[in-house]
């Protein structure tokens, strides 16, 4: 006679039948097998095994359970025998999650982010504060509820065992991932943040804090990054509207000043208005000369002054104009940079993840902004901090900026002087083959952008009439552990590529079931992205529309890492030791793009393929790997993988041969690509070397490219530069103090040096 | 930041920043960067500029 039972946690409670033929009695429903009476017969023999097999102690649930099984089958009951195995598993599944999901909270609570790696994941979320702690707890929830009750299982165990990598696996069911803004279209007319109705923005002040304010609260709308692809064209039309009110303003300080008059601002303003009537025209940094001869007309007939003295008092207003113009902008510009690295988003865990492209617009007001946002981008912040967002993008193209007889040529070069302290600009190529493709000149929106540190959206198989960088963006990413199926192949090329081919096919079905949540959403679910029109043709749903369609400007890209890894793993060797390897590197990449395109004009959708920005992940994949396999030579020995289709890191060789075996991958990439070179400080420094480094980089048709040179600062002296063991300016070495008197010494040579807080 | 001072002496236990691009995007300092990123940061060379270097 069973008297007791003993629970998963060891307690020992009353043995009941009742539970046991109840649990029955659901299998049997579910399934439309039996009834109670089935169920009350069954749970009698399952009492009488359990005797049998436990005649003196008490059994366990697992052993229950497995009698169960075992009885509801010699019953002849198999599909509800099935159904119960699946419920067993579940609670398994559920129970173990609990108990991950328990502990990971646990250690975000307790453990500090300096210890966990964990809360290091995303060095952008600051894991040791409140807010940041709250997201990654949500986060933590997040994902353990989708992969429960979301995930195909095969995708959920490819997933968890390291296969693939979902990103942004805790956003899985709540919206996408990021958009190019086009701030201009948002702008005219005002718009609405979701907490406040903006008006149209009146002068650059406004325009750059208005520009802010958009990527804020875009963030929260979308779970990647914000970009402007059009800043210095957006920004340009509010240096222009701050013009023309100075000039107005300065033309009748001239004029009362000069005839000694008290105030003429109507007769002025009228005078203009005139003028902007009969020209078209209105004042500009560089206006139409019809324009200035009306107002001199105006000047002469208002006030008896000679045509002489009018176009003196118009000349004076319009460089006074253009000097209050040229201040406010970099004020502007500062401005933006300091919002950017300052303002919260996402319940204060972050600071938008923001970036702006800019280079190309020539009007002399677009490259008012373009110089003034470089400036401000060099003086860094407030104690002269390197600023680390917006990232910034200079868009290089052949005739406008990148020879020297091109319009924007000296602010190419501006850029990369500001880049050689900075890190930043970055550079995007709009004469690589396959950006120029899109190229239309005068129609910005044809001039690729990128959004944050890669992802690219050009093409539309969906709408091939939009191929367009504005008003679009990823929908999410799906990364591959390209060096396991190498491994996995064992040296077997054929087998290599039919591995391939079914992990290609696995993360194209996830990525479509996402696809298939995210269409089901609303205009609602997204007030800002979505309500203010901002995603392409989202202005043109209704509430009850879902965004199924729309979306499907956006692209879902297949992404992968450790390149080098993985043709180390098939051929001994990776792409930047040998030629014949790169021919094999190419191949691979090349087979994965042409399954995006076969898979694209198949389902008429953006699929595109992502050399995948490895943060997390770099470390993720190779540590399953290294408990599955070893530690291969050259494939698993290290802590990381190396990022998509980069040669290593470690590996020597110079900045010609690294662009020139990377840039043909940039061109198989589409959905975004990024490489780039180190250089020590001394070289990067050196303008010239670095404007050559940028060349190549055009020559070879590269995509996206930077220059990475060592930035350190010192904020005890406030020294930026490079800083070995020791800072070259005031001499400490890291953690020491210095005697206050040499610091104020340091300060009376470098009067720049910040002044510190917190000084008591 | 605040760098406390006592009447003589500044900068006790302040370290210097150093900032690095991660994947794309910059860190401001690299002590959120994570253990594999770290290592792989350790790990870059710099590249010349010969073409045979």
């Amino acid at each position: 006679m069973i008297q007791s039972i003993i629970k998963r946690d060891g307690r020992v409670v009353l043995y009941d039948q009742n539970k046991i033929a109840g649990a029955i009695l659901k299998s049997l429903e579910v399934s439309g097998d039996g009834n109670a009476a089935d169920a009350a017969r069954v749970a009698n023999d399952v009492q009488r095994e359990l005797e049998n097999r436990f005649p003196k102690e008490a059994p366990n649930i697992e052993a229950i359970q497995d009698t169960v099984e075992k009885q509801l089958m010699n019953h002849g009951f198999n599909n509800a025998a099935k159904a119960y195995i699946l419920y067993r598993a579940n609670r398994t599944r559920a129970r173990e999650a609990n108990t991950v999901l328990m502990k990971t909270i646990d250690e975000i609570t307790n453990i500090d982010a300096r210890i966990s790696d964990m809360k290091r994941d995303n060095a952008n979320i600051d894991g040791n504060t409140a807010m940041g702690s709250m997201l990654q707890i949500g986060a933590a929830g997040a994902k353990a509820y989708n992969e429960m009750y979301l995930l195909r299982p095969e995708h959920a165990k490819a997933y968890r065992e390291g296969d693939i990598h979902i990103h942004d696996f805790d956003f899985y069911s709540l919206t996408t991932t990021c958009c190019q803004i086009d701030i201009l279209k948002l702008f005219h007319g005002g718009f609405s943040t979701g907490h406040g109705y903006l008006r149209e923005p009146q002068s650059i002040q406004s325009y750059a804090a208005l520009a802010a304010i958009a990527l804020q609260s875009n963030q929260n709308d979308q779970h990647g990054g914000q970009s402007i692809p059009n800043f210095d064209y957006a920004m340009a039309e509010g240096v222009a509207k701050t013009y023309r009110k100075a000039f107005t303003r300065r033309v009748r300080d001239a004029v009362e000043d000069y005839l000694d008059l008290d105030d003429e601002s109507e007769s002025i303003s009228a005078i203009i208005a005139e003028a902007e009537k009969t020209t078209g025209e209105t004042a500009k940094l560089e206006s139409a000369p019809a324009f200035i001869d009306a107002i001199a007309a105006g000047l002469c007939g208002k006030y008896g002054i000679s045509d002489e003295m009018a176009r003196k008092l118009i000349n004076r207003a319009s460089l006074r104009s253009a000097h209050k113009t040229d201040r406010d902008t970099k004020q502007a510009m500062e401005g933006l940079v300091h919002n950017l690295n300052t303002m919260h988003s996402r319940a204060g865990a972050q600071t938008p993840f923001s970036s702006i492209n800019y280079g190309t617009d020539t009007t002399p007001e677009g490259r008012m902004v373009i110089r003034n946002i470089l400036l401000a981008l060099e003086a860094g912040l407030g104690h002269g901090e390197t600023c680390i967002f917006p990232i910034h993008i200079f868009k290089v193209k052949e005739g406008i900026n990148y020879n020297e007889s091109d319009p924007n040529y000296d602010l190419f070069r501006l850029s990369m002087r500001v880049s050689a302290k900075r890190l930043f600009p970055n550079y995007t190529f709009l004469d690589s083959p396959f950006n120029l493709q899109y190229y239309v000149p005068g129609r910005p929106e044809t001039e690729v952008a990128t959004m944050g540190c890669r992802t690219r959206v050009m093409g539309n198989v969906y709408d091939p009439s939009r191929q367009i960088a504005y008003s679009r963006g990823n929908l999410s990413f799906t990364s591959i552990n390209l060096p396991r199926i190498a491994i996995e192949s064992k040296g077997d090329e054929k087998v290599f590529y039919e591995k391939l081919q079914a992990m290609l096919e696995l993360v194209a079905q996830q990525m479509l079931d996402r696809f298939e949540i995210q269409a089901d959403k609303h205009i609602y679910n997204y007030p800002f992205l979505m309500g203010q029109g901002i995603w392409l043709d989202s202005d043109k749903l209704t509430m009850q529309d879902d965004l199924r369609e729309v979306l499907k400007h956006g692209t879902l890209s297949i992404g992968f890492i450790g390149l080098a890894e993985t043709l180390t793993a098939l051929y001994g060797q990776h792409h930047g030791a040998s030629e014949e390897i790169q021919k094999k590197g190419l191949e691979i990449i090349g087979y994965m793009r042409d399954y995006c395109d076969r898979k694209s004009q198949e389902l008429k959708m953006n699929i595109t393929l992502l050399g995948t920005p490895a943060e997390g992940l770099s470390g993720r994949f190779i540590r399953m790997d290294q408990k599955r396999y070893g530690r291969i030579p050259g494939v698993t020995d290290r802590e990381y993988y190396t990022n998509s289709f980069h040669i290593p890191v470690w590996q020597p060789i110079s900045v010609y041969d690294k662009i020139r075996l990377e840039a043909p991958y940039h061109a198989l990439c589409n959905a975004g690509h990024i490489s780039y070179v180190e250089l020590d400080g001394d070289t990067a420094h050196n303008v010239e070397a670095f404007e050559s480094v940028v060349r190549c980089m055009h020559d070879f048709g590269v995509g996206y490219g930077s220059i990475n040179h060592p930035v350190d600062r010192d904020p005890v002296c406030g020294y930026v530069g490079i800083i070995g063991d020791v800072c070259p300016r005031c001499g400490r070495r890291e953690g020491e103090e210095i005697p206050f008197e040499r610091v104020e010494e340091l300060r009376r040579l470098y009067p720049e040096m910040p002044a510190f807080q917190g000084i008591e | 930041m605040t760098i406390k001072s006592t009447n003589e002496k500044m900068g006790q236990g302040v370290g210097f920043e150093r900032i690095r691009r991660i994947t794309g995007y910059l860190v401001g300092t690299m002590d959120k960067w994570n253990d594999a990123k770290r290592a792989e940061e350790r790990d870059r060379v710099k590249h010349g500029l010969s073409k045979d270097a």
